[in-house]
């Protein structure tokens, strides 16, 4: 087998997506945190970008970080009904479906983009969200605007 | 750059521009609180808002990029019909957006303004 045919084949197997984490300070970030501080394991494939509250999320920061080469995105926020600010949880559900069918439009798979309620004593559940947002996008391949950067 | 990355860089500028636009924030904005109408219905109505804001801002992108040009040339860089593209001139045009830019061939030439 030709070098390059073994590289190539390497290269897929190595595929690491780049997930980006918008995480509500109140809920969703503390969850990450006690992740850590609890020794859960999870890929290292996110990338956290802590927000104020999900009801802050302008739909264009989804869009500009796919645009930039991002595999997949989580938008985590507080359980409905416990949004620090009353009902910015509330606002990111209903702007969720725009984004999604926004994100479809462009030609992506909306499977790369998720919301998730993850509270501040859910640090096994981030953990395992974190582990199974990789492992679907990982099934995906990287997003099309890498593929096509890769292709040029 | 090859001709799908931009075909696909052009169309996420355009939803990002959309996103941007106050029409489109002003509705979902208002899907946000209490609404008095089907939601069905208002759902639909942001729907086709959306298509058309990254219609628009496709037009303009077109525009900005490579006008002034002519309904039949801005339909070959979109991929847009050239019907779907009268419609969204005329209201283009009513917004101060773009502005007519001479004659090409008895068509009429569109350039971007704001």
């Amino acid at each position: 087998m030709a070098r390059q045919d073994i590289l190539g084949e390497k290269a897929k197997e190595e595929f690491e997506p780049v997930i980006v984490a918008y995480c509500c300070n109140w809920c969703s970030y503390a969850g990450a945190d006690l992740a850590g501080t609890s020794r859960f394991e999870y890929p290292t494939n996110i990338r956290i970008v802590r927000i104020m509250c999900t009801g802050r999320m302008d739909p264009t920061l989804v869009l500009e970080a796919l645009s930039m080469g991002a595999d997949g995105i989580i938008i985590a926020g507080c359980h409905p009904g416990d949004c620090h600010y009353q009902k910015g949880n509330y606002m990111m559900e209903k702007r969720f479906e725009y984004i999604k069918k926004a994100v479809e439009s462009i030609g992506i798979e909306p499977e790369r983009v998720r919301l998730e309620w993850v509270s501040a004593s859910e640090g096994g559940k981030w953990a395992a969200l974190i582990r199974e947002m990789t492992e679907q996008v990982k099934a995906l391949g990287p997003s099309p605007f890498r593929a096509t950067a890769n292709s040029k | 750059m090859s001709e799908k990355k931009e075909k696909l860089k052009r169309k996420s500028d355009a939803t990002i521009d959309a996103f941007k636009s106050q029409r489109l924030r002003w509705v979902m904005g208002r899907s946000q609180i209490k609404v008095e109408v089907e939601e069905d219905k208002y759902k639909k109505a942001v729907d086709s808002i959306m298509h058309d804001e990254v219609e628009r801002s496709l037009i303009k992108g077109a525009l900005k990029e490579k006008g002034p040009l002519t309904v039949e040339e801005i339909s070959q860089l979109t991929g847009l019909q050239s019907s779907v593209i009268v419609q969204h001139i005329i209201a283009l045009r009513k917004n101060g957006a773009i502005a007519e830019a001479g004659e090409k061939n008895r068509q009429y030439l569109y350039t971007c303004v704001s």
